[in-house]
C-alpha cells in the first residue's frame, strides 16, 4: 500500500474527530512552541548580549587591580588613582592600538534653578562618545577644542534632562556640578537594549573635570584595537608596557570583550539548553497525550481493524496505518507550534528590542522531532492495533 | 477447490479445553454453491473462520485451490484473504466514513492496485449490483438491501474464486433477503465458489449441497436439500 493512501486514510479519520484531533495536537502545538520560544529567545538574547558587550567592536577595558604583596606594603594603594596621563601617553604608543578612552567618574549633585539632584559625573577624552556609540538627541556634542582647553560645557543624559528640566529646552543653559557653572550643549540619545538603565548621568571634557572635582586621576581606560585580528596582542602589549612602567608583577590587567562575549555567550547557551528542556517536558506530556487518544481510538475502531484484516491488510498495514495517523497529528500539531513559537518569539523580540532568531535548523529540527514524537508515542498503540485477533474484532460492538 | 482433512479445533477457556470442531472433512468444488447450517453453538462460525483464512485450525490440514493454507504465516493468510476469498458479513461492516465507492475499493488498496483502475473496478463493481446511482452515498444513506450490496460488490471487486457469506439476510427482511440471494446465485452462474453461513432455511435453499454441522461435528447425510421440501 501506498504512502499517498495511508497519508489519505490519516487525515480523513483525524477529520472524523475535529475536536479530539485539535485537542491532542495542542498539547504538541505548545511544547513545540514553548521550545522554540525559548530558543529563539535565548539565542536572541545572547546575540544582544554580544553585540552589547562588544559594543562598536575591539575595544580591551584595562584595569587595575594591585596584587596582595602591593596591598601589604602599601594598604592605601586602592585608594590611590588607577591610571595617570602618562599612562595615556604609554598606550598611545603602541601601534596596534587606535585610540585609547581614557575617563573618570565622580559622584555629585547637579543643580539648576534651585532643582537639585545626584549625577555621575564623567570626564571624558575625545574618543569617548564614539567608542560608547552616544549619540546626541538634541543639540550638539562636543568640538575638539572643547577637549583641549576644558571649556565649561556639558552634556546630560535624557533621564537628568527630565529630572533638572521636565519640559524646558535645556540646550545653552547652565547647570551647577556642586557650586561649578556648566553649560549645556546637548542631550544624549537614550540607551537601547537590555542595559538601557536610564541613569542620570552628566559628561564633561576630561579637562573641565580636573578643574571642577580638583581631582586628576583616571578611573577607566578602554582601548580600541586597530582591527579585530589585533585585539589580543594590543591587550597583552597594554598590560606588560603598564606593569613594566610601574614595575609591578601583574596589576595592571586588560578584559578582551570578545572573549567575555563568548564566556557570557557560554552561560547563556547553558541557559536556553536548562530552560528548554524543561518546555521539553510538556513536549513529552504532550506526546503522552497523543498516546493516549491513540489508544482510545485504536479500541473505538477495533471493528474497523477486524474488517480490514478480513479484506486483507496484514498486520504490519495496520501499523503503519496508525503510526501514520500519529504521526501527521503530531507533524502538524508541531508545524503548528513552530508558527506559534516564532510569532511569540518576534512579539518578544519587538518589546525587548532584540533580534529574534529562528533558523532554519530550528524549523527543520522541530519538525524532525515533532515527527519522532509521533513515531515514539504512537508505536504502542498502532502496535496493539496490528496485534488484534480479526475474528475478536469482527465481533467487537 | 475447499478441503479440509481432519479439522479440529480447541479453545482453551481457563484450564478447561473445549473442541469445537472434532476432525472435520470436508469438500467443496470449484464452482459450488454451499450452504453450512446447524444450531448456535454447532461450531459453524469457527468453521466459517478456518475456510476464511482468519484463523487457523489446530489440527489438520486445509488445501484451499491446491495449496496447504494451515500453515501459512498472518502475513501470506492476508495475501489470500485479499485476493482468493471475498466476505459479506450479516451486519454488512462497511466503514461508515467511507463512501460506498470507497468501501468498494478498499480491498484494491491493500493489494496495491492503482487509483484509477481501482476507481473504474469499483464502479463496475457497484453498476453490476444495481447501485450506480449510489456510489458516493455514505452507507448510513443507504437502506439495508443496498449496503449488503454494497458490501458483495466489495467482495466480488478483487475476483476471488471464493465467497463466504456469514448470515448475509440475518438483518434484511424476507423480500430484499430474496433478492440478496439471487444476486449470490447469478454470482454463482458466472462461476464463483459460494459458500453461506446460514440457519434460515429459505436461505439454505438456494445452495446446491447443505452441510449440517452439530456439536462441531458434520451430520452425515446427503439429503438435506430434499428434507426442505424442494
Amino acid at each position: 500500500m501506498r504512502l499517498i493512501e495511508n497519508i489519505k486514510m490519516a487525515l480523513s479519520s483525524l477529520f472524523a474527530h475535529k475536536l479530539r484531533s485539535f485537542l491532542t495536537m495542542l498539547g504538541i502545538v505548545i511544547g513545540v512552541g514553548a521550545v522554540i520560544i525559548v530558543v529563539a529567545i535565548g539565542q536572541g538574547g545572547e546575540a544582544a548580549l554580544k553585540s552589547k558587550i562588544v559594543g562598536s567592536g575591539n575595544t580591551i577595558e584595562v584595569f587595575y587591580s594591585p596584587s596582595e604583596e602591593e596591598l601589604r606594603a602599601n594598604p592605601n594603594i586602592i585608594y590611590q588613582p588607577a591610571f595617570t596621563e602618562e599612562d595615556i601617553r604609554i598606550l598611545e604608543s603602541i601601534p596596534e592600538i587606535k585610540s585609547v578612552v581614557a575617563s573618570s567618574s565622580t559622584y555629585g549633585s547637579v543643580s539648576y534653578q534651585g532643582r537639585e539632584t545626584d549625577s555621575t559625573i564623567f570626564g571624558i577624552n575625545e574618543s569617548f562618545l564614539e567608542i560608547y556609540d552616544m549619540k546626541i538627541a538634541s543639540g550638539k556634542s562636543f568640538s575638539a577644542g572643547d577637549f583641549i582647553s576644558g571649556n565649561r560645557v556639558c552634556l546630560i543624559s535624557q533621564s537628568l534632562k527630565d529630572e533638572l528640566f521636565e519640559n524646558e529646552d535645556p540646550i545653552g543653559k547652565v547647570v551647577r556640578i556642586g557650586t561649578q557653572p556648566v553649560q549645556i550643549v546637548g542631550v544624549l540619545e537614550k540607551p537601547s537594549g537590555i542595559f538601557a538603565l536610564g541613569t542620570k548621568d552628566i559628561y564633561v571634557p576630561f579637562q573641565t573635570w580636573k578643574m571642577i572635582t580638583g581631582k586628576s586621576d583616571i578611573t577607566q581606560i578602554t582601548l580600541q584595537a586597530a582591527s579585530p585580528d589585533v585585539i589580543q596582542i594590543a591587550g597583552e602589549k597594554a598590560a606588560y608596557q603598564l606593569n613594566a612602567f610601574h614595575n609591578t608583577e601583574d596589576s595592571y590587567q586588560v578584559l578582551n570583550y570578545e572573549s567575555l562575549a563568548e564566556v557570557i555567550g557560554q552561560i547563556t547557551r547553558i541557559m536556553t539548553v536548562t530552560i528548554g528542556s524543561i518546555a521539553g517536558v510538556s513536549l513529552f506530556v504532550g506526546g503522552i497525550g497523543v498516546m493516549n487518544i491513540m489508544l482510545v481510538s485504536v479500541t473505538e475502531r477495533t471493528r474497523e481493524i477486524g474488517i480490514r484484516m478480513a479484506l486483507g491488510a496484514t498486520r504490519m498495514q495496520i501499523l503503519t496505518q496508525f503510526l501514520i495517523e500519529a504521526v501527521i497529528l503530531t507533524l502538524i500539531g508541531g508545524i503548528v507550534g513552530i508558527f506559534f513559537g516564532w510569532g511569540v518569539a518576534e512579539i518578544f523580540a519587538l518589546i525587548l528590542g532584540w533580534p529574534s532568531l529562528i533558523s532554519w535548523q530550528v524549523i527543520l529540527i522541530g519538525i524532525l522531532f515533532s515527527m519522532a514524537i509521533g513515531i515514539i508515542f504512537g508505536l504502542l498503540p498502532a502496535n496493539k492495533a496490528s496485534k488484534l485477533d480479526p475474528i475478536e474484532s469482527l465481533r467487537y460492538e | 477447490m475447499i478441503s479440509l482433512r481432519g479439522i479440529t479445533k480447541t479453545y482453551e477457556v481457563g484450564k478447561e479445553k473445549v473442541e469445537v470442531l472434532k476432525n472435520i472433512d470436508l469438500s467443496v468444488k470449484a464452482g459450488e454453491f454451499v450452504a453450512i447450517m446447524g444450531p448456535s453453538g454447532s461450531g459453524k462460525s469457527t468453521l466459517m473462520n478456518i475456510i476464511g483464512c482468519l484463523d487457523r485450525p489446530t489440527k489438520g490440514k486445509y488445501f484451499l485451490d491446491g495449496v496447504d493454507v494451515s500453515g501459512l504465516k498472518d502475513v501470506e493468510l492476508a495475501r489470500v484473504r485479499n485476493s482468493s476469498i471475498g466476505f459479506v458479513f450479516q451486519q454488512f461492516h462497511l466503514l461508515p466514513r467511507l463512501t460506498a465507492l470507497k468501501n468498494v475499493e478498499l480491498p484494491m488498496i491493500y493489494s496495491g492496485i492503482g487509483k484509477k483502475e481501482r476507481r473504474e473496478r469499483a464502479e463496475e463493481a457497484l453498476r453490476k449490483m444495481g447501485l450506480a446511482d449510489r456510489m458516493d452515498y455514505l452507507p448510513n444513506a443507504l437502506s439495508g438491501g443496498q449496503r449488503q450490496r454494497v458490501a458483495i460488490a466489495r467482495a466480488i471487486v478483487n475476483k476471488p474464486k471464493l465467497i463466504l457469506a456469514d448470515e448475509p439476510t440475518g438483518a434484511l427482511d424476507t423480500k430484499t433477503s430474496r433478492s440478496i440471494m439471487e444476486l449470490f446465485a447469478r454470482l454463482n452462474e458466472e462461476g464463483t465458489t459460494i459458500v453461506v453461513v446460514t440457519h434460515e432455511p429459505e436461505v439454505a435453499k438456494y445452495a446446491e449441497r447443505i452441510i449440517m454441522l452439530r456439536d462441531g461435528e458434520i451430520v452425515p447425510g446427503e439429503d438435506y436439500k430434499r428434507g426442505l421440501g424442494q
